[in-house]
């Protein structure tokens, strides 16, 4: 573990003394040889599950694919930070890429984290490093208004959390991940159960995010700079699925009678963000919107405790994580061109950039579910587990594949096919490192299809 | 009228087709001119950015833009009246209560097949 958070920590350091010259470079080939590393945490073999221990922190089957991941996205941020801060000055660009750096650390403390409080601690940690980006680094106005949503929504949801856990270790003794499954159910009056049950849970349904709280993904999603939304969507709104994960197991008896409220607004959201993908005019806002329908999915997947169920939604979230990132790294190329996020005012590229359009079509396919991407394999799980908690949910998540089919078909054919506009000049052809940084996301979902056992965490 | 001289890009507006101005009042043709004259200067204004070399950017549609603000800005500007009302209460809170109803009498009735042990357990995949 200290091999890869020590480099990680010591990024820090790297992008500060390294000539400006070769910041970027430097920087992504430290942020590569961690993430290669890193890869070496997939190969679980420990009876109890737990490897790479020490006494705080430890890899289980269900932390390792989110932690390769966010090892995996650092080069990935890095790569695709470098246009947009070319023209800034040299110690700007180093704090965003030192930004970038601890909030990476927070991550990987926060998903090996083996006591719930240094969780708690590194969650809350994660939200600074991601606002400074956010109002530091956005391009519009409204991203102090984003910030602010951000900031608070994930605030109020977790200070609930805090009071919890607190009150956990009290019962309990421990707040320790390794036997929380061992200890006694803690007992008390009904009504007191459920707020406890909603203060345990609330701030990771909020940064999930569920449907009712979702109002400060699209903001903070669009304002953010494109680093700011690759981590977003991949990573951090992946930190809610762990926490609800591994919490749940304290929360036994309550869940069956808790559990119904979310489900349905998980599910009633699932469908209601499609519909709304479908209207809308910004391209990030229907890519985050599609984002709060997929965790819709997994939230109800979290929520049913079926060994199918959370197998699926671990799934789902990395292959949603790959492809969002993806989807908003190509919003981004666009971006770039064109300085407007107005889809009427960037369609027909296929006309302009046809290298592109390959990668754009990978990932609408990716989004919308095709099989035998892990996106598929996620959500057929999470679908089948659903119905046999109850075979009423098929209407909604059926609806709902629906309707993620024809906006993700609707985002691709309104990007790339129809009129170039006429006003449209001076476009750049892709660069090598948009390629690339495409190549980086794709690839590993594509080859996911090949063993998706590694994806499994410790269920089936 | 005979003053009138068409601007070289923007095309006669009907209003001032010989043909129909017979019955126009001499106010009303002056103010058609004026305005003609505003659409051919922007028309123009359009012409020039289009074909600028040097121009490296979109050119700003002040209407595209109040429209993308119109549907990216929702929230700030909404008025309960009847309708978005009965849509909400339609769309946002009659799905939730329906949709708890049904899962809990489904869920209700299977748990009450269980204790009575009359739950036909077929094999399944996926659990």
């Amino acid at each position: 573990m200290l091999k890869i958070l020590i480099p990680t920590l010591f990024l820090i350091p790297t992008t500060w003394l390294t000539p400006q010259k070769w910041l970027w470079p430097t920087v992504m080939t430290q942020s590569m040889m961690i993430a290669l590393i890193s890869l070496t945490w997939l190969n679980n073999s420990s009876e109890s599950g737990w490897t790479t221990m020490n006494s705080l922190i430890a890899t289980d089957p269900l932390s390792t694919p989110l932690l390769v991941l966010s090892c995996w996205l650092l080069p990935l941020l890095v790569l695709a930070s470098q246009n947009h801060l070319s023209s800034e000055p040299s110690s700007r660009q180093k704090t965003f890429l030192s930004l970038l750096s601890l909030l990476q650390v927070f991550i990987i403390m926060a998903f090996s984290a083996t006591e719930m409080i240094m969780f708690y601690v590194m969650f809350e940690a994660t939200l600074i490093p991601t606002l400074l980006v956010i109002t530091r680094w956005g391009n519009q106005a409204e991203r102090l208004n984003a910030g602010i949503y951000f900031l608070f929504y994930t605030l109020v949801g977790s200070l609930p959390l805090l009071v919890a856990l607190l009150m956990l270790q009290n019962c309990t003794g421990t707040l320790s991940l390794l036997v929380l499954h061992y200890s006694q159910p803690v007992t008390m009056a009904p009504m007191s159960s459920k707020i406890w049950w909603v203060a345990c849970m609330g701030a990771f349904l909020v940064k999930m995010p569920l449907y009712g709280a979702h109002l400060w993904l699209p903001k903070a999603h669009v304002e953010a700079p494109v680093a700011g939304s690759m981590v977003l969507a991949a990573v951090l709104l992946k930190l809610g699925g762990y926490g609800m994960m591994r919490l749940m197991v304290v929360l036994a008896p309550t869940s069956k009678e808790m559990a119904y409220p979310f489900i349905i607004m998980a599910l009633w959201g699932v469908v209601m963000t499609g519909s709304t993908c479908l209207r809308q005019t910004d391209l990030k806002s229907l890519i985050a919107y599609s984002s709060v329908g997929h965790m819709g999915l997994v939230v109800a997947g979290i929520l049913i405790q079926t060994p199918w169920g959370l197998t699926g939604a671990l799934i789902l979230m990395i292959a949603h994580g790959l492809t969002s990132s993806a989807l908003f790294c190509l919003a981004n190329t666009n971006y770039e061109r064109t300085h407007t996020r107005t889809m009427l005012l960037a369609r027909g590229l296929q006309t302009a950039l046809p290298l592109m359009t390959a990668w754009w079509f990978i990932a609408s396919l990716a989004n919308l579910a095709l099989p035998p991407l892990p996106n598929l394999m996620g959500e057929l799980m999470i679908i089948s587990s659903l119905f046999n908690w109850s075979p009423w949910t098929l209407l909604l998540t059926g609806v709902g594949t629906l309707i993620t089919a024809s906006y993700s078909l609707y985002m691709f054919l309104m990007t790339q096919r129809g009129p170039l506009p006429k006003h449209m000049m001076a476009l750049p052809p892709s660069f090598t490192r948009e390629h690339l940084l495409m190549a980086l996301h794709l690839l590993p979902l594509m080859l996911i299809i090949l063993k998706p056992a590694i994806l499994w965490g410790c269920f089936p | 009228m005979a003053d009138y001289r068409e601007a070289p890009l923007a095309s006669r507006p009907t209003t001032l087709d010989p043909n129909e101005y017979y019955n126009l009042s001499p106010e009303y043709r002056r103010a058609e001119q004026e305005r003609a004259a505003l659409r051919s200067n922007l028309k123009r204004q359009y012409q020039l950015k289009l074909n600028d070399p040097h121009r490296q950017q979109l050119i700003e549609d002040p209407a595209l833009s109040r429209w993308v603000y119109a549907r990216a800005n929702p929230y700030s500007h909404f008025r309960p009246t009847g309708k978005t009302s009965l849509l909400g209460a339609l769309f946002g809170v009659a799905p939730l209560f329906i949709l708890y109803y049904v899962f809990k009498t489904n869920r209700d009735g299977k748990d009450a097949q269980i204790k009575a042990g009359t739950l036909e357990r077929k094999y399944k995949m996926s659990y």
